[in-house]
């Protein structure tokens, strides 16, 4: 069972996740351990196993980037945050520049504030592409959906998955970075 | 199912408790006292004296009483050194994946320790009720690692219970106050206790009590407030005290701490040492303030990590001994811009939320449920030292991870997995948990062969793991070799090692207990025959004194503790008129000494 199907859902990528919580609620009534304590050792194994699975799937699917990662790499396609994005070759190659500017000016006890700065201001340039990058995202998500819901084949559906795994591929290496200067900026 | 107590197993106090129609209460010892303090004396007679007798030989018996057992469960050596300089006790050397205390001659391990507290909650339960008592839910600090876990469930095994749910402290607590008050909402408990500090932030609605974040210091309490005072009046002594005058310093440095919740100045008497100092709130809380403010570091990760900013906390609710101070309340409640709960008291809170979850778990409560989180993320060592998270901390358990794993040499049957529990990134700054082989995998070429491992963490925060290598389908027990503490077996040798220091049981507990009451009430009524009250009484009233006393005697010597009770019981009836004329008289004459006096 995929985690859509847990919740009795569409493999689609727009969730109402108030509706998202009650299912979880009732789904946790039903299933969980604390409710089955004078069943079987089986069925009280079955409890077990079905709840975490309810969880699991609860712990994706309110995500919507873990979700839309969920969707693609269940379809068999390959998310890597590690390629850099081809429309990103040269800040990347900036980028890499500087922070490796600011490890040896660290070690070697130089002043490190002008490439602090310099850092902040790509880390801003960087946060402007990953919002382009989103509303892209968000863009081919209600796509999906109105996709799914047309009954489209999987042929089409294979085609526009694998642009799903493109861009958050582009997603994930742009948080990536992201996180990499800010650590190397609070040291 | 028999009946499931709730059981608070605390660093400082211990407590049980049971919920009858819905309603939790504390069962208080043969004395009426409901806290059992977490403290073990061995007087060197093979007997274990645990609680207030344990307490009373703190001062001059130190070496052969231990106490803040807590914080030693699921540790090994280098975890605890700084703070086994400070105690009395001693560490054996072999000791490095868990921690082994000698005392007289015997290692004990903390799970065996802290079975001794664990018996007599048992006990103290069953006198209460009147029945046997098996069945039990332990609370643990939220943040308590799946090592820290196990050993408390090894810990009740060790006492002969059999542990059906470890719940943790904090959420055990919302569920006392949240039932209490009919609570919606979010809320945060903010639990220091006397060894360890938790952080929960739950969402409260229609009867699901879910657990967002959590996080805490599992080395963070009360004792650490000791310890800051205890190093005050150290560095003010001549000499460095050890054995039992550490254990006075330690013990007025409490008292002063206590006073200073209420009063504006503590003061630190040692006459032992000749030497007395006084202690103002404003040094008081100078001193202390850094402990405070560590408290602070994972309340705001957990507002962090629920995604909430102070101020859409609804409410803040307040739990543990150490909450008593007043410097606490002040800078939690800056913290969430809001007051703080105090209502419940810190000290029972958390035992009684344990009994709601133990009537959750008996079936008699279908409105409520809990759904907690696990504090740490759970992840795998790959190549490099460097730790691959497969379960996030803050994910709701019970909760699962799959991950493939193959060889890298042709013909390998062998992969070795290490489990690890942590936040950082590097293998060396988490916490080592497991370490186990894949075994017979089919020999194949290299990379060939697709093992699936599933870690699963259940419901009381414990990780199990299984293997099944998909080519040829077959399934794997794996032998799961935990790194800090004992294996099964060992469990199974203690628990038979226990039986030595097992009372009898219930039955013959309630005899016991049923004598000793004999005793006191037939003391109590030969002394009532020697007043000049008992000869001013009619025949018939004297006769049937003379009756139930005879009966008394006679039951006594039986093994039905019922049948004593009701001898007592018709002794005590008989006897209520002489009681009354015998009060009657010692009033009249309070009251005529105390005329004479007015009147001097």
């Amino acid at each position: 069972m995929n985690y859509f199907e847990v919740f009795e859902l569409e493999p689609t990528l727009g969730l109402d996740t108030v509706q998202l919580e009650k299912k979880f609620h009732a789904l946790s009534r039903e299933h969980h351990p604390d409710y089955h304590t004078d069943r079987s050792p089986e069925e009280r194994e079955r409890a077990l196993r079905m709840t975490a699975l309810v969880n699991d799937a609860y712990r994706i699917l309110r995500n919507s980037t873990r979700r839309a990662e969920y969707l693609v790499r269940s379809a068999g396609f390959e998310v890597d945050g590690s390629k850099v994005p081809q429309a990103l070759l040269t800040e990347v190659f900036e980028i890499n520049e500087e922070l490796e500017g600011l490890r040896s000016a660290r070690q070697s006890g130089n002043d490190t504030e002008s490439l602090i700065k310099g850092l902040e201001e790509f880390r801003t340039q960087i946060a402007t592409r990953r919002n382009d990058y989103e509303t892209e995202l968000q863009a081919l998500s209600s796509e999906w959906d109105r996709l799914i819901s047309s009954g489209a084949g999987e042929e089409e559906r294979n085609e526009f998955l694998k642009r799903l795994a493109d861009i958050i591929s582009q997603s994930a290496y742009i948080r990536n970075l992201e996180r990499e200067i800010d650590e190397e900026v609070s040291q | 199912m028999s009946r499931i107590v709730g059981i608070d197993l605390g660093t400082t106090n211990s407590l049980v408790a049971i919920a009858e129609d819905g309603v939790p209460r504390i069962l208080p010892d043969a004395n009426g006292r409901n806290l059992v303090p977490s403290i073990l004396h061995f007087p060197g007679n093979g007997k274990v004296l645990v609680g207030d007798a344990a307490r009373e030989r703190i001062l001059d018996d130190s070496a052969h009483t231990v106490f803040s057992i807590k914080r030693f469960m699921g540790k090994g050596m280098a975890d605890v050194r700084d703070d086994l300089s400070l105690l009395p006790f001693e560490a054996t050397p072999d000791s490095d994946n868990i921690i082994r205390i000698n005392i007289m001659g015997r290692d004990y391990t903390p799970p065996e320790l802290s079975a001794f507290i664990l018996r007599e909650l048992k006990q103290n339960a069953e006198l209460a009720l009147g029945e046997t008592v098996t069945n039990a839910v332990i609370t643990v600090p939220a943040y308590f690692n799946d090592a820290q876990r196990q050993a408390t469930k090894d810990a009740g095994r060790i006492a002969g219970l059999d542990v059906l749910r470890i719940v943790n402290e904090p959420t055990a607590a919302s569920l006392a106050y949240g039932l209490q008050e009919g609570t919606e909402g979010i809320i945060a408990v903010y639990d220091f206790g006397g060894g360890t500090f938790d952080i929960s932030i739950l969402k409260l609605s229609e009867g699901i009590f879910e657990v967002l974040s959590t996080s805490g210091d599992t080395y963070l309490g009360g004792d650490d407030i000791d310890k800051v005072l205890m190093r005050m009046v150290i560095d003010e002594l001549e000499t460095s005290p050890e054995g039992d005058r550490l254990q006075q310093v330690r013990v007025a440095v409490r008292q002063a701490k206590e006073d200073l919740s209420s009063a504006g100045e503590g003061h630190i008497d040692l006459p032992g040492f000749n030497y007395a100092r006084k202690i103002g709130r404003g040094e008081y809380e100078e001193l202390i303030a850094p402990v405070i403010e560590r408290t602070l570091v994972p309340c705001r990760q957990a507002l962090k990590d629920a995604g909430l900013k102070p101020g859409e906390i609804d409410q803040v609710v307040m739990v543990g001994g150490s909450t008593r101070i007043p410097a606490v309340r002040e800078r939690v409640g800056e913290l969430f811009g809001r007051e703080p709960h105090t209502e419940l008291d810190p000290d029972e809170v958390v035992a009684l939320g344990a009994a709601v979850q133990a009537d959750i778990l008996a079936g008699s409560r279908r409105d409520t449920l809990l759904l907690d989180v696990t504090p740490l993320s759970l992840g795998i060592e790959t190549i490099g030292g460097v730790m691959s998270k497969i379960i996030p901390r803050n994910s709701t358990i019970p909760a699962s991870a799959t991950e493939a794993f193959t060889t890298y040499v042709e013909g390998q049957t062998n992969v070795k997995i290490h489990v690890l529990q942590g936040e950082r990134e590097l293998l060396e700054d988490c916490r080592s948990l497991a370490e186990f082989d894949l075994k017979n995998i089919p020999p194949m070429p290299a990379g060939l062969p697709r093992i699936e491992v599933k870690f699963l963490i259940d419901a009381d925060g414990i990780l199990s793991v299984s293997a099944c290598e998909l080519r040829t389908g077959k399934y794997q027990s794996i032998e799961v070799k935990p790194t800090y503490g004992l294996t099964d077996e060992q469990v199974e040798r203690m628990i038979l090692e226990s039986f030595e220091f097992a009372e009898t049981d219930i039955e013959a507990r309630l005899v016991i207990e049923a004598r000793n009451e004999t005793e006191t009430v037939l003391k109590a009524c030969a002394s009532s025959r020697n007043q000049p009250q008992y000869g001013a009484l009619p025949d018939k009233e004297r006769q049937e004194i003379e009756i139930a006393v005879a009966r008394l005697e006679d039951t006594v010597k039986s093994e039905d503790h019922e049948a004593i009770r009701d001898a007592i019981e018709a002794l005590n009836e008989a006897t209520m008129g002489l009681a009354e004329m015998i009060m009657n008289a010692a009033v009249f004459k309070a009251l005529k000494n105390k005329r004479v006096k007015e009147v001097q």
